[in-house]
């Protein structure tokens, strides 16, 4: 294999986060301070330079190196640098709430980044094996994070589902990687989609349950329905900064190599792979929006929202035009935006020793704290897909791209859903806004998370006016 | 039958009983031992496929090193079998019914119709002094060099999600900082109080 | 010039959101500052653009700001058009806006949430401003459904009342019934003309004017027609015109400024605002413009008579709301949309006015609005005693009073009209200005005149008003006077909306009455000598009669006629039916569904939408999640066994 020094540039953004997420593992044995701001500045400030690194080397046409199982392209850059930029207010929210939890330490911020880096080796890889790789370096950081709250059962037990259930998944996984790796004798995705092609048996039966398997191994990881029972018990069992992290940024990593597998390397054989997609997609957003209804957990509830929301992606990719594929990385973005934001509240919401995550904790938000009720009220019309926020355009995007291959039917059943759906985010605002609050205890937020979630709400609404703005980054 | 198919025959039908018996008996101690049997036996499939660079790493690190502590842990904890087992037999038929539906799906599919002797050619036989060891070593130091380093990120997070999850610093531990006793001095332990001498 | 619009534009909106997130920092002071302002920039550069136009006479403004996006050749914009008629609106919303905000200074003084009400007002005279200088259909309807919402807001605003809560649930009903037809009609423009545009489709309207469409089986329809009954339908849900006027009424139960501001002098205009805007449309189809003009003047008559029965002072004026707004309606239908305009601006300044001598009033008499125990207040509030007198006067159109000019015009205006049911409305809007006079000076009488409140600790009470609230009241009874005098000339009959207005050369009914036009003073001797003036004195005289000279007739004739008195008093069972007809009818039609649903689909549950079968629905599949990782995993194996199944051996 030829070995050329300069390509390691490519996987700068890569490189920078391992050597940031060392650093803080050391200098939180070199520097003890109780606050531990040298981590945490040092979090992210490599998540900030992981950025610069991903825009300096991105752009131009993409590039595989490292023996075929590392890609640079433009669907690439847009992801990573989406995730990264969301990791940063993740992070800042994330340390708000585990302060008043009286659980601030080092750890969540190494296994947050190597999560982060797990994500960025799955968006660019170019193969099953990095896939696999990244996917397990995501899924083991995430497992010790649920459990991170030590003296909490329910994250144990959380954690233990996860961890069991994941491992199932996994296995599933492999087993199809390996059905298909024995199928065409290729590991890497552009040449199992040449040998695919180059099939002239006119039977692809051993592909499509090799793709079978790996669908439902991206279907576990995006949630989707029926393999979405870890999502509910994991969110509500995590404490919040935790399911901030697991809730949001995966996702865009799911779309990645949902994006990289499907519509790469099985390429031709969409017409198989997109009626799976098609009942996993009504499934989720069905029972999603419907269980979503009669949660009063709101960590739960949004796990359930989740669900739908992952339907909805599902629907972009199904198309298997680029517009699509385009409309699903939009909205597996916006997603982010908008779950970090809706964690970020409930985090801005906790005190010491209370943790909110009933609904009815958030009655009469607006009296004790209008910014914050703001912006809850703006990632809710979003997830709802009111106009003008982001949301809204998230979800036209998606049907726009069901509707052109004419699956009118298809668009028809989503808009039923989602309006099935707007119920209990409206529902949200309604307790903020209409409803006398139970807890008079004044709001105590960190300035940098107030601003932070100021930020994140405006957000919305300004993709909203401009969506333009995100959904003309999003290449592919 | 060629001696080497004998071979085969033996240690698969070995393997088969003891994964088996693994899922079947009632004393774990018993089921981890037999996992370790299964593992002998696989190891010598592996051998028979010319890899012996795996087949001693799975009895080296599998048997020598997992299933020990594996053993080592069962050993220790007082697991209630019975309580353990007391949905199986409730649960059983169904689990009976989706496993011979799976092993239907799996058997029309990874059968000779799709994976028959005729669909793959016959791997070449190297010679005695090939090294299974170095070409795997090639492999994985060039072409598969970035999959070998994000293992080894993944492994160190395991180290990191193992201490993290484990490592306790109680406040009311009575440990002994070694640095603290060397920076002692003699006015912080000893306190001379000045008595009026009895008279 | 965009920048001097967007800063009108963003001005209030700018205050409202100071004024609502930051309302525990800025506090009371800080919140009614920041909106007045903010406001008051607004008022200034409209009178600055007012000027623009009107002296310096500037061509039209039509620009788009932002393009939000382009979808298959449709174009979704925001964008100003700045002619003489949003000029004036303009001009005439943060005018009044500005004094409403003055005056709650006064009136909210002690109330909770002050903060909160400033940032909604404000909010209102953004999306007021945003929907009267919209150049595309779009905005309108943003602007629309804003404004609808903050007035939603507000009726509820006291939220602890439960008839506030009833009140505005109900608004927020029927305005769903008039956006329902509006939306319709916006999406038929789009559909027909791929545009969003107003001069983009008006200028297309010429093309389109015979075409007929299909809705139902093989009966065609006229597509202008249906456009603009569809429009009509979302200006009777906001300007309140029967059948959809219940919900102005009930609104009353929000504070006293809102009812000025929202609802009679700004957002309840919309409708008309939004028809005349469309006169080009509107002249294509003489259909729906007899339409407009019958619903006009029944609603101008038929809620004038309950006006009279009225005893709450806020829902003797919202009554005449309504009435007014029907007399404007009508205008437009006897395609005199000038008259109905200039009747609006009257109205708007003069409504306003009495509304906040109402609530001064109100204040007086510490919160009881019940007319029949007032009395004598004139010794009591001077100021509000003269300044109500002229908006009373100007309301039933007194000569030289801006009301008499506007609905003097209106009259004569439909009378000349010739098209199906002109005759009908002639004749109402005729009669109406009796009823008119007669609801007016009943209400003044039994306030102002006769012996005093009736509670001897009400009476110990009563004082003038603070000078916030007072000097709204002349600031806003000047124009009131005036403002007929000075403007009818060019706005009914000069050029002022030339190139605005589009009305077809055969329906100009003003260009007939500007032949007889020689100045205002002119006008008034010739309106003096006509039915209506006689009608109104009449009106006048028996409210003397009956309400301060002999009350006992007043009774009499209650007792005589006892059976119009429940008609009117019950508000012609409008209510009533209503409530039957939607209330309980879908529950009725849900219970047919329910039943014949359960017949043809066995297991209906998913098909039944109702969010009960949602919620039983949901629970059941909560009860899946039951939190055994045996039955994850096995859901799991499960949906593979399905997929390979599918799949694989399909």
């Amino acid at each position: 294999m030829e070995f050329d020094n300069s390509q390691l540039m490519t996987m700068l953004p890569e490189i920078v986060m391992l050597t940031g997420a060392l650093l803080v593992l050391l200098v939180d044995l070199m520097v003890r301070d109780s606050d531990r701001m040298w981590p945490y500045a040092l979090t992210l400030g490599t998540l900030l330079a992981a950025f610069a690194a991903a825009v300096s080397v991105g752009g131009g046409s993409s590039e595989i190196i490292l023996g075929g199982n590392y890609v640079r392209d433009a669907m690439g850059d847009s992801l990573k640098g989406a995730l990264l930029l969301i990791a940063i207010p993740l992070f800042i929210y994330a340390r708000e709430g585990l302060r008043k939890m009286d659980e601030w330490r080092t750890e969540y911020l190494t296994l947050g980044l190597f999560s982060i880096l797990g994500m960025m080796i799955m968006i660019s890889a170019n193969g099953f094996i990095a896939l696999y790789l990244g996917l397990e370096l995501l899924t083991l950081s995430l497992y010790a994070l649920v459990a991170y709250c030590r003296d909490s059962s329910k994250g144990a037990e959380a954690a233990m589902k996860y961890f069991v259930l994941g491992a199932l998944a996994s296995g599933l996984l492999l087993y199809g990687i390996s059905m298909i790796y024995g199928a065409t004798g290729k590991i890497d995705f552009p040449g199992i989609m040449q040998q695919i092609a180059a099939d002239n048996t006119g039977d692809n039966t051993i592909f499509v349950f090799g793709m079978v398997f790996v669908v439902i191994g991206i279907a576990f990881k995006f949630g989707a329905v029926p393999f979405h029972m870890w999502m509910p018990d994991v969110y509500q069992g995590s404490s919040t900064p935790v399911t901030l992290l697991i809730g949001s940024l995966p996702k865009i990593a799911a779309v990645a190599i949902a994006l990289r597998v499907l519509a790469g390397a099985m390429e031709s054989l969409h017409q198989d792979w997109y009626m799976m997609l098609v009942i996993l997609a009504i499934l989720s957003m069905a029972l999603g929006n419907i269980v979503a209804i009669a949660q009063q957990n709101i960590k739960r509830m949004l796990a359930y929202s989740t669900i739908s929301h992952v339907g909805f992606i599902f629907l972009g990719i199904l198309s298997g035009t680029d517009e699509g594929y385009r409309a699903a990385m939009f909205y597996a973005v916006v997603y982010a935006l908008m779950a970090v934001g809706a964690f970020g509240i409930l985090i801005a919401l906790d005190r010491k020793g209370v943790v909110v995550d009933q609904l009815h904790q958030l009655k009469g938000l607006n009296d004790r704290h209008p910014w914050l009720a703001l912006t809850m009220l703006l990632i809710m019309f979003s997830m709802a897909g009111v106009p003008p926020t982001v949301g809204f355009w998230a979800k036209l995007f998606v049907l726009e791209a069901v509707v052109s291959i004419d699956m009118w039917w298809l668009a028809v059943i989503a808009v039923f859903f989602s309006i099935i759906g707007a119920f209990y985010y409206i529902r949200v605002v309604k307790f903020m806004y209409f409803d006398k609050p139970i807890d008079d205890e004044p709001v105590v937020v960190g300035g940098a998370a107030q601003t932070m979630l100021a930020v994140n709400g405006l957000a919305v609404l300004l993709f909203g006016l401009f969506p333009v703005l995100v959904f003309g980054l999003m290449k592919l | 039958m060629s001696f080497e198919k004998f071979i085969f025959y033996i240690f698969s039908l070995v393997l088969i009983f003891a994964a088996t018996m693994v899922i079947t008996r009632r004393n774990p101690v018993h089921a981890v031992l037999f996992l370790v049997l299964a593992f002998f036996n696989a190891a010598g499939l592996w051998m028979l496929l010319e890899a012996e660079f795996l087949a001693l790493v799975l009895v080296l690190v599998y048997v020598g090193a997992v299933m020990v502590l594996f053993l080592f842990v069962v050993m220790m904890l007082d697991v209630d079998v019975a309580e353990m087992r007391a949905g199986f037999m409730k649960n059983l038929p169904v689990g009976l019914l989706i496993g011979a539906a799976m092993i239907i799906e799996l058997l029309m599919v990874v059968g000779p119709k799709y994976f028959g002797l005729d669909k793959f050619a016959a791997p070449v036989k190297h010679a005695a002094d090939f090294s299974n060891t170095e070409a795997l070593g090639m492999l994985l130091y060039t072409d598969y060099l970035y999959p070998f380093e994000i293992a080894a990120v993944i492994l160190l997070v395991a180290i990191i999600a193992a201490i993290s999850l484990t490592l306790r610093r109680r406040p009311d531990r009575k440990y002994i900082d070694i640095s603290k006793q060397l920076a002692a001095k003699k006015a912080d332990r000893l306190r001379v109080v000045k008595m009026e001498s009895e008279k | 010039m965009q920048a001097i619009l967007l800063t009108l534009v963003l001005a209030p909106l700018f205050g409202a959101v100071v004024a609502g997130l930051w309302r525990n920092q800025v506090g009371r002071s800080g919140a009614h500052w920041v909106t007045i302002i903010g406001v008051g920039i607004s008022f200034a550069l409209s009178l600055y653009v007012l000027k623009l136009y009107v002296v310096d006479a500037q061509p039209v403004y039509n620009e788009a700001v932002y393009t939000w996006m382009v979808s298959d050749g449709l174009r979704f914009e925001i964008g100003f058009l700045i002619d003489n008629l949003t000029a004036m609106m303009m001009a005439v919303v943060t005018f009044v806006s500005l004094m409403v905000h003055i005056y709650t200074v006064g009136y909210m003084h002690d109330e909770d949430g002050y903060e909160r009400f400033f940032s909604y007002i404000a909010l209102f005279t953004f999306s007021m401003l945003m929907l009267v200088s919209a150049n595309n259909f779009l905005q309108l309807f943003f602007g629309w459904e804003a404004v609808g919402l903050v007035s939603y807001l507000l009726i509820g605003f006291y939220f602890k009342k439960e008839s506030a809560i009833f009140a505005n649930m109900k608004a927020f009903l029927v305005n769903r019934v008039g956006d329902f037809g509006f939306i319709l009609g916006i999406a038929a423009i789009a559909m027909y003309f791929n545009s969003l545009d107003y001069v983009e489709v008006f200028s297309k309207a010429g093309s389109l004017a015979d075409t007929q469409i299909q809705i139902w089986g093989d009966t065609s329809w006229s597509l202008m027609t249906v456009i603009c009954v569809l429009l009509f339908i979302g200006a009777m849900g906001k300007s309140a015109q029967m059948p959809l006027h219940i919900w102005l009424p009930d609104s009353m139960e929000g504070p006293t400024p809102i009812s000025a501001l929202i609802h009679a002098a700004t957002m309840v205009t919309a409708g008309i605002f939004m028809v005349s805007r469309m006169s080009p449309l509107f002249e294509l189809s003489e259909t729906a413009l007899s339409f407009v003009l019958i619903v006009g003047a029944t609603t101008a008559f038929f809620t004038g008579l309950i006006g009279i029965v009225q005893n709450d002072i806020k829902r003797v004026v919202a009554y005449s709301t309504l009435s007014q707004l029907g007399y404007m309606i009508a205008a437009l239908g006897a395609s005199a949309y000038a008259a109905g305009l200039f009747h609006l601006m009257t109205h708007a300044f003069f409504k306003a006015l009495l509304f906040l001598a109402a609530g001064s009033v109100i204040i007086g008499m510490h919160h009881d609005q019940d007319i029949r125990n007032m009395g004598g207040i004139r010794k009591y509030m001077k100021i509000t005693w003269i300044t109500s007198l002229l908006g009373t006067l100007a309301l039933i159109g007194f000569p030289f009073f801006s009301g008499f000019f506007s609905k003097d015009a209106i009259i004569e205006a439909v009378g000349h009209a010739d098209r199906f049911g002109s005759h009908y409305a002639h004749w109402l809007l005729v009669a109406g200005v009796f009823v008119t006079a007669l609801y007016s000076f009943r209400m003044y009488f039994l306030v102002f005149h006769g012996k005093g409140p009736r509670d001897e600790h009400a009476k110990a009470h009563l004082h003038e008003s603070p000078w916030v609230i007072t000097v709204p009241l002349v600031l806003l009874a000047i124009p009131s006077v005036f403002i007929g005098w000075y403007t009818i000339g060019p706005m009914l009959f000069g050029d002022f909306f030339k190139g605005v207005l589009y009305v077809a050369p055969q329906n100009d009914v003003l260009a007939q009455l500007g032949e007889h036009f020689h100045g205002p003073l002119a006008f008034v001797m010739h309106g003096v000598q006509g039915l209506p003036f006689i009608l109104a004195m009449s009106g006048l005289l028996v409210a003397f009669v009956l309400f301060l000279l002999k009350p006992k007739w007043a009774f009499d004739l209650r007792v005589r006629f006892d059976w119009l008195y429940t008609i009117l008093d019950k508000k012609y069972w409008m209510d009533e039916i209503f409530q039957t007809v939607f209330a309980k009818g879908s529950v009725l039609l849900g219970k047919v569904l329910w039943k014949g649903g359960d017949q043809f689909l066995i297991d209906g549950v998913a098909v039944n939408g109702s969010a009960h079968s949602v919620g039983v629905l949901a629970s059941a599949m909560r009860r899946l999640q039951n939190g055994l990782i045996n039955t994850y995993a096995m859901a799991m194996i499960l949906g593979l066994l399905g997929l390979v199944g599918w799949f694989v051996f399909k």
